[in-house]
């Protein structure tokens, strides 16, 4: 049955708009319940023996809850306690209209089979024979949300009665949770059983700990806090919004200063670049915003511009609310005075948007004995402690948990919130694993059943179909080189004598674009991911195993699919002729880099592997040549490895990555490839190509480098990428070798971070560090989701495969980019803070060692230093806060700080002891301390080491 | 405008049955043909009608857009006309040879509807000078069977009396911006004041007398004719000659006296069909192109 839905809307450019669509009912919607005779369903979702043990429903029972309740309680819901929920398609419309992380929540419990969620079509549905609809449309005078209730309404009444005729004995009665007043009493007058969602979870006997995960609803927050008002009200959403047109107000992401509680910038969204930065500071003028938030400012008058302050303000634990604020304001007062230059100052005046996530952290345990209401942590610092309430604090205290803000209110020092869940004991590398993956904003859940769907079907072959179109090149002596251990291998390379006299190199990478289809879930999972992450000990795929270590894999001795790019070149290593080809390829070898550096080395191996190795090697020397001679730069940075244990996974030694000459063989056709394939995509689609780009940095960046240069009486030109690699090459000191290594360091961090971008948003395409004027890639499909669109267009470009809309869309392009590029960026922090986390794991277990190191940065009151055998770097500070500072002369132009006489210069060999600080729990970190040059009051003497035992004893507290 | 071939024997028989007051089809020289009318036809307007008349057959659809009034009356909306001589109302609109009548048409209607004294055009101002509404009034052409403009301009007082404008109001802030803002609630909307809408007669010399509603037939035997534009009250509003043939002022004044006192019959009838449609609600049966 046809029915039309007419609203009206207003469009962006200001008009109002009347809008028609069709609505259509059906009477092929089922209800979902096994007791149910008359719906002709496949399968039942809803389960006959329907019992939740609670005080209040005896009987067995569905639950039905409202919007609001899925928006506040998700947490609730995804317990494995709660099962047969009925989501109503209103709610579940409503839902992603409100939230779109709790929305993909939602879709993950509904999908979940083991939960038994069903999702009735409502709005759809239309009894047999049109006598009863569920679907109702609005009537005059009633808003929006009132339609919806009564939507829901109609459904539980629905159900109730639809439900009646199929079961009488067993009892089974249909449950509406809402927390709305009016909708409980109007539907408690039609006769339905309604509960508020708390007096339920509330009666539920099995599970009295579920009441922790209860988010707080307003009722609930006015008996927490005092009456007194500490801030300041937030102005409603139409006054900000009008306010930001009229330029009274500033929007801007929120962003809280990591050393001081009481200070935050807001980063205001110019037009183009005019992006600025204001300052804010002190808690009201903060207002309850919490970092990320998006947030509308005013500016304060210039006179009360304040300049950043400089100390570090921690924010010390639990007050009582009636005495906060002033003191507080007091203590920052105090600390402004002598800060640097003004800045523009602003306060917050609404909340435009909150971009609240769960937050990992620990337990601040109220000092009250029988308390439930305690403060929560967080990881970050730049996030406020959280007021919860629990009845389980002693079994959470030392664990890390994750909590959710619930809300702030305006008269209560810190937000509150509710318990989520526990990940485990503080300290514990799984727990550990798990809350930098979700401080880092990784997504590390196993692949969801509609993702795995799309996987080929076991056993795998390759199709008569596949073979007619794609080259085949079997007969090739293709072989791959990796790391030790690599599973997802997704290239590899052949290099043959051609009749001519040249050579016949190709490149060929896994075809992972043959089984990820554009835009199905397994697509659009991997897109969201955009790159594998690879952290100490463990790997989170971007694809699901099956493709990621076997069919994408290109192993030896089985028949893969792949992407080939193949050249011809010359004695001197000049390309001829490129050409892609989607392939069949079977690797005769799976090398390691030390193998194939075994075979190029051994004279007395002759085989074809070995000389495709050797023409590969030759070639990528005079390849590395003639791109270092464009100026290309070579970088450094410390790499570290573990030793892991192969029982405990412990670390047990760590090493410095050794490159071998493989590895820059491999490395010099990967970057061959992309680069070809670069130009390729970008003649083709000059409007979409997605490429790579590395901007030069501005010449500021340059200036430590250039100072530490000059300490040791060296220039480093800086105007161009060649000036400077030869440079750094000509910068060498007698008698220490390692001085270059540092100075390559230093030159590293100078550099900007290379992006991704969209050819037809962007006019720079120059690749400072590989000294190329176009760059993308291409190598990696497996772990890396850019490469996949670049198969893709690629594919397009050669006419293997066809292409779609997106693909061509430059402005949805554009957005992919960015999402890659901070999924790379949080990939790459998260790495970092692996590493970090499995040096102190290391140095727990050793103790304290005492090793060599260089100075790598001086500072004010600091030096930073760096042990090439770890790759570790580390502060030794100077100033003790229980113990009188000893005499510091800071000389910013030489950058050298004198202490106590003694004048630390940048690269000055120093001794240091190392070891773990534990002393916060949350925040451990590797303290250095300096052992040489002996300066009395300062250094400390080299300890023994093998004393780990006492260190232990002293990190279990 | 669609023509049909008659023939001299056939011409006079027409002419002397108009003499008599009795026309072809039964019909005294004051009569209009059956008309039937059904409002909300369209559902992606904001007003519609649709309005058959004998074989004529015409569709009139109102669409409210907010627009800048004109500078010399920023008080006011206004309106626009647009008629769409279609191919299936008859072949010789083919092509382009709808497009002379259109303008021809649409001219007219401005003249007829387009003033402050059949619509109240200041209820459509939003903000004086800055935004009011325009309301577009379209008319399709879906069957020719003579006699357009009675069809049209009942058609179009049909669909007006049917608009549903959605409420707006203003929201200012402290800087003095304006900003349009639209009511939540669908069914919170203006209506318009159909009262003094005029509705236009034709009357048609043929032979010695003139005829309301003219078939093709009896267009045929006239060479003019007089459009007058007539409100509830009887009051005149728009008088206009087509045709190539001339008419003596006697005969004029004896037309306007006809069509005076058939237009204001007219009104009554209409508003009362009108609103008792209305009152129907969500309960009347819908017809739309299948009755």
């Amino acid at each position: 049955m046809l029915k039309s839905k007419t609203f009206v809307k207003k469009t962006r450019s200001g008009g109002i708009m009347k809008i028609v669509r069709e609505h259509y009912l059906r009477d092929d919607i089922w209800c979902g319940s096994e007791f149910c005779t008359e719906c002709k369903q496949d399968e039942s979702v809803l389960q006959k023996d329907a019992c939740i043990e609670s005080n209040l429903c005896v009987f067995p029972h569905y639950l039905l809850p409202d919007t609001n309740v899925v928006l506040s309680q998700i947490d609730i819901l995804e317990d494995p306690l709660i099962k047969n929920v009925i989501i109503l398609q209103t709610v579940l419309q409503e839902v992603r209209h409100r939230s779109a992380p709790i929305y993909k929540r939602l879709k993950d419990i509904l999908h979940d089979k083991e939960k038994h969620f069903y999702t009735f079509t409502n709005e759809h549905h239309s009894d047999l024979s049109y006598v009863v609809e569920t679907y109702i449309e609005r009537e005059p005078g009633e808003s929006a949300n009132d339609r919806n209730d009564r939507a829901i309404r109609v459904s539980t009444k629905w159900y109730s009665d639809h439900l009646k005729n199929a079961r009488t004995e067993e009892g089974l009665r249909i449950v509406l949770l809402t927390n709305d007043r009016e909708n409980k009493d109007k539907s408690e007058e039609a006769g339905l059983l309604t509960y508020r969602c708390e007096e339920y979870i509330k009666s539920l006997i099995a599970n009295p700990e579920l009441v922790d995960r209860l988010a707080l609803t307003n009722d609930d927050k006015n008996d927490i806090t005092s009456s007194k008002v500490l801030f300041p009200e937030h102005l409603p959403l139409s006054r900000i919004q009008s306010g930001i047109k009229s330029g009274t107000f500033l929007q801007g992401t929120f962003r809280a200063s990591r050393d001081n509680y009481l200070e935050a910038t807001v980063f205001v969204h110019g037009e183009g670049d005019e992006s600025t930065e204001v300052l804010i500071q002190g808690l009201q003028n903060l207002n309850r915003a919490v970092h990320q938030d998006l947030v509308a400012v005013e500016m304060l008058p210039q006179n009360q511009w304040v300049g950043p302050s400089s100390v570090v303000l921690q924010d010390e634990g639990p007050k009582d609310d009636d005495v906060t604020g002033d003191d507080e304001e007091e203590k920052l007062k105090g600390a402004v005075v002598g800060a640097g230059p003004r800045k523009p100052t602003a306060r917050v005046v609404g909340i435009i948007k909150r971009n609240w996530r769960p937050f990992c952290g620990m337990l601040f345990l109220s000092q009250i004995k029988e308390a439930t209401r305690h403060l929560f942590t967080p990881a970050d610092r730049r996030i406020p402690r959280i007021r919860i309430e629990t009845r389980q604090a002693s079994t959470l205290a030392g664990q890390r948990i994750m909590v959710a803000i619930d809300g702030w209110p305006k008269h209560s020092r810190y937000p509150n919130g509710h318990f989520v869940r526990s990940l485990g004991c503080a300290g514990d590398k799984e727990t550990e694993t798990e809350v930098l993956l979700l401080e880092h904003d990784v997504p590390h859940q196993d692949f969801s059943q509609a993702v795995l769907s799309f996987l080929p079907k076991m056993p795998w072959s390759i199709t008569e179909e596949d073979m007619a179109v794609r080259e085949d090149l079997r007969h090739l002596t293709v072989c791959s080189v990796d790391p030790p251990g690599c599973t997802d291998i997704d290239d590899a390379l052949h290099c043959r004598d051609l009749p001519n006299g040249n050579q016949e190199v190709g490149v060929h990478i896994a075809d992972v674009s043959h089984f990820i289809r554009p835009g199905n879930a397994l697509d659009q999972e991997a897109a969201s991911r955009g790159t594998t992450v690879y952290l100490t000990g463990r790997r989170i795929d971007m694809v699901p195993e099956l493709l990621s270590s076997n069919l994408c894999s290109l192993r030896c001795n089985v028949e893969r699919l792949a992407f080939s790019c193949i050249w011809e070149i010359n004695e001197k290593a000049e390309i001829i002729k490129t050409r892609f080809a989607k392939s069949v390829i079977n690797s005769k070898a799976s090398l390691t880099y030390a193998e194939a550096q075994m075979r190029i080395d051994d004279t007395s191996m002759n085989d074809d592997i070995t000389k495709s190795l050797r023409g590969l090697n030759r070639l990528a020397k005079i390849l590395k040549r003639q791109r270092i001679e464009k100026g290309a730069l070579t970088l450094s940075s410390p790499e570290v490895r573990f030793h892991i244990d192969s029982e405990t996974h412990d670390p047990i030694d760590l090493q410095t990555k050794e490159l071998k000459d493989t590895n820059s063989m491999v490395e010099e056709f990967m970057l061959l490839a992309n680069i070809s394939v670069a130009q390729k995509i970008y003649e083709e689609f000059s409007e979409c190509a997605l490429l790579r780009k590395h901007p030069a940095p501005p010449p500021s960046n340059y200036d430590i480098l250039n100072k530490a240069a000059k300490s040791k009486n060296l220039v480093i030109h800086t105007d161009s990428a060649k000036a400077l690699a030869d440079s750094l090459d000509a910068a060498r000191v007698d008698n220490f070798p390692y001085f270059n290594t540092l100075l390559r360091i230093l030159a590293t961090r100078c550099m900007m971070q290379a992006v991704y971008f969209c050819s037809g948003m962007d006019s720079d395409f120059h690749h400072y560090g590989l000294a190329s004027p176009i760059y993308t890639h291409f190598t990696s499909p497996i772990r890396r989701y850019s490469d996949i669109i670049v198969h893709r267009l690629l594919a397009v470009a050669i006419g293997a495969d066809s292409t779609y809309p997106d693909l061509m869309d430059k402005h949805k392009q554009s957005a992919l980019c960015n999402n890659l590029n901070y999924r790379h960026k949080m990939a790459q922090y998260a790495q970092r803070a692996s590493v970090a986390f499995h040096t102190q794991l290391f140095f727990k277990s050793r103790g304290i060692m005492n090793e060599e190191g260089f100075i790598l940065f001086v500072r004010k009151n600091a030096i930073i230093i760096l042990i090439p055998k770890f790759g570790l770097e580390g502060t030794v500070f100077f100033e003790n806060k229980n113990k009188p500072s000893p005499k510091l002369v800071f000389n910013d132009e030489a950058t050298t700080l004198t202490v106590e006489g003694h004048t630390f210069n940048m690269f000055d060999k120093v001794k240091v002891t190392i070891s773990l600080d534990a002393s916060n729990i949350q925040h451990q970190k590797i303290r250095m301390s300096l052992v040489e040059p002996v300066i009395p009051g300062v250094s400390v003497a080299p300890s023994e080491p093998n004393e780990p035992e006492a260190k232990k004893a002293k990190l279990d507290h | 405008m669609a023509t049909v071939q008659v023939s001299e024997a056939e011409k006079v028989y027409i002419l002397h049955g108009v003499r008599d007051d009795l026309r072809v089809d039964g019909r005294g020289c004051e009569d209009y043909r059956h008309m039937e009318i059904e409002t909300d036809v369209v559902s992606n307007t904001d007003g519609s009608a649709k309005v058959s008349l004998g074989h004529t057959d015409v569709l009139v659809g109102v669409k409210a857009e907010i627009g800048k009034p004109r500078p010399m009356v920023p008080h006011e909306g206004y309106l626009e006309f647009f008629v769409d001589c279609s191919a299936n109302a008859t072949p010789e609109f083919e092509g382009r040879g709808g497009d002379e009548l259109g303008v021809e048409l649409s001219n007219t209607l401005y003249k007829v509807f387009n003033n402050r004294s059949s619509i109240d055009l200041k209820s459509l101002c939003i903000s004086p000078g800055e935004h009011c509404w325009v309301l577009y009034v379209d008319v399709l052409l879906l069957q020719c069977d003579g006699n357009l403009f009675d069809a049209i301009s009942v058609a179009i007082k049909a669909a007006l009396f049917n608009t549903k404008i959605p409420k707006v109001h203003l929201s200012e802030n402290e800087e003095g911006g304006k900003e349009i803002e639209l009511s939540d609630d669908p069914y919170d909307c203006m209506r318009l004041n159909v009262e003094n809408v005029p509705c236009i007669v034709t009357l048609c010399k043929v032979g010695y007398r003139h005829v309301v509603d003219a078939t093709l037939q009896e267009k045929a035997c006239s060479v003019a004719s007089l459009i007058i534009s007539v409100t509830h009250k009887g009051t005149i509003t728009c008088v206009r000659k087509v045709g190539g043939g001339s008419l003596d002022p006697e005969s004029i004044f004896e037309t306007t006296e006809t069509g005076k006192r058939v237009g204001k019959a007219l009104h009554a009838p209409l508003m009362e069909l009108l609103q008792k449609e209305e009152n129907l609600g969500k309960k009347r049966p819908k017809v739309g192109f299948l009755g």
